[in-house]
């Protein structure tokens, strides 16, 4: 185990000048979700409802939870509100940090609804990590950023068939055997488009890349 | 850090936020101990984010939305939010908080010499079977392989059989082509959270017999 892993002083490993460099790609959201966390600033939790409420809402959607499609939008919002100041721009991108928000608000909604008035025995939060909230991590931020940056861009260029299998166990909440089934395509076929995509867009990591 | 990992297939359903309960519940204990999972799983909830963005079919959300957002923060009644809180303050694994105990406390049942299991199964939705099995120190288990898909995380100790040795934070799934007999190595028990979605099928000649379960 590496040593900057064990206490709370550590968290922040990247040098000086790298600190620097990466503080300039902090990306448009990731301020404004600062400012959120820092004063409250309801000119700018306004311009994030712009950009993610409609995309929350097509993911809910899309999920196929329609009915409770400006529900699961007004949760992620406030969620995004109250946990803003929590917010650590070098642990995850705004964006990479919202979608996790609106993930686990999707599944508490589904939870809740499956289980009506029982309660739960495990939160969904403790199933499902938002990142950042883990003391224990260090803080990769100009690795993470030059990762998300790669992703972002080789994504433009993968084919149109392994971008329909990823949306759909993303977007549609589909098991790699229900996307097979729902596209008639063999269990095999989904398995080997979403790991040749994620090859490209290389998230599947060697071992040396760490 | 782990050497036996979920693929990335298990991987990339857990980010998306598709898994079952427990399943899920084995790879957030497998992430707590493998800082390479966390790392792969950081870049696939980045593809998540990149999906959302580009699926152009953004909706239009209704004109009053936001209003009634900003009516519900200022709402003095809403509960506020005291899960940061709790996890700010709380150290205990999510298994731990879920079962309110520890694992030597548990009401477990012994089966055989060497072999006691503890049902989670009630705590969850779903068909899955959820199981903690304890192996005491230098135990063995009965050969055996399973009718379906058991995914497996050793949560202490550690465990040897014909394809490896698992110690504590690996995740391994284990299907009908593993005939195993896991002994565990001593000095500790081995006790490992089990999901199962088919019930296990013994394979010693007797017990075969017994089992219900075979096809």
């Amino acid at each position: 185990m590496n040593k900057s892993v064990t206490g709370k002083g550590h968290n922040v490993t990247p040098l000086q000048d790298s600190s620097r460099r990466s503080e300039r790609s902090k990306d448009q959201w990731s301020q404004l979700l600062e400012q959120v966390g820092a004063s409250q600033d309801r000119g700018a939790f306004h311009q994030l409802f712009e950009h993610f409420g409609p995309q929350i809402k097509y993911y809910a959607i899309s999920n196929g939870i329609a009915n409770q499609a400006e529900e699961l939008v007004q949760e992620v919002m406030i969620s995004i509100w109250r946990r803003a100041s929590t917010y650590d721009w070098r642990k995850a991108a705004a964006s990479t940090w919202i979608f996790t928000i609106a993930r686990n608000q999707r599944i508490d909604m589904l939870r809740k609804i499956q289980r009506g008035s029982a309660e739960m025995a495990i939160e969904t939060e403790d199933l499902w990590q938002i990142p950042g909230d883990d003391e224990k991590d260090p803080v990769p931020s100009l690795h993470r950023i030059i990762a998300e940056r790669r992703i972002r861009d080789s994504f433009q260029h993968l084919p149109e068939e392994q971008v329909a299998v990823l949306a759909k166990v993303y977007l549609e909440h589909k098991s790699h055997q229900e996307v097979a089934q729902e596209m008639d395509i063999p269990l095999g076929t989904v398995k080997s488009r979403v790991r040749l995509a994620l090859g490209k867009l290389k998230v599947i990591l060697q071992d040396q890349d760490l | 850090m782990s050497v036996h990992h979920p693929d990335e297939m298990l991987l990339t359903e857990y980010s998306a936020g598709t898994l079952t309960e427990p399943m899920a519940l084995c790879i957030r204990m497998h992430l707590e101990r493998c800082a390479h999972c966390r790392s792969q799983l950081d870049m696939l909830n980045s593809l998540g984010a990149i999906m959302l963005d580009h699926s152009h079919h953004a909706s239009k959300v209704s004109d009053d939305l936001f209003d009634s957002i900003l009516t519900r923060l200022d709402d003095p009644e809403q509960p506020p939010d005291n899960e940061q809180q709790a996890t700010e303050t709380d150290n205990r694994s999510p298994l731990e908080k879920m079962l309110g105990t520890d694992l030597q406390s548990l009401p477990w049942k012994r089966q055989l010499a060497d072999v006691s299991v503890c049902d989670l199964s009630d705590y969850f939705p779903g068909d899955e079977r959820v199981t903690l099995q304890k192996l005491c120190a230098g135990g063995r288990a009965p050969s055996h392989t399973h009718g379906g898909k058991e995914a497996t995380l050793v949560l202490t100790g550690a465990f040897a059989d014909g394809n490896g040795v698992f110690s504590k934070g690996d995740f391994v799934i284990l299907d009908e082509h593993h005939d195993h007999q896991p002994v565990a190595l001593h000095g500790e028990d081995c006790i490992t959270l089990s999901v199962l979605d088919a019930p296990v099928r013994l394979t010693g000649r007797l017990t075969r017999l017994l089992n219900p379960f075979i096809r």
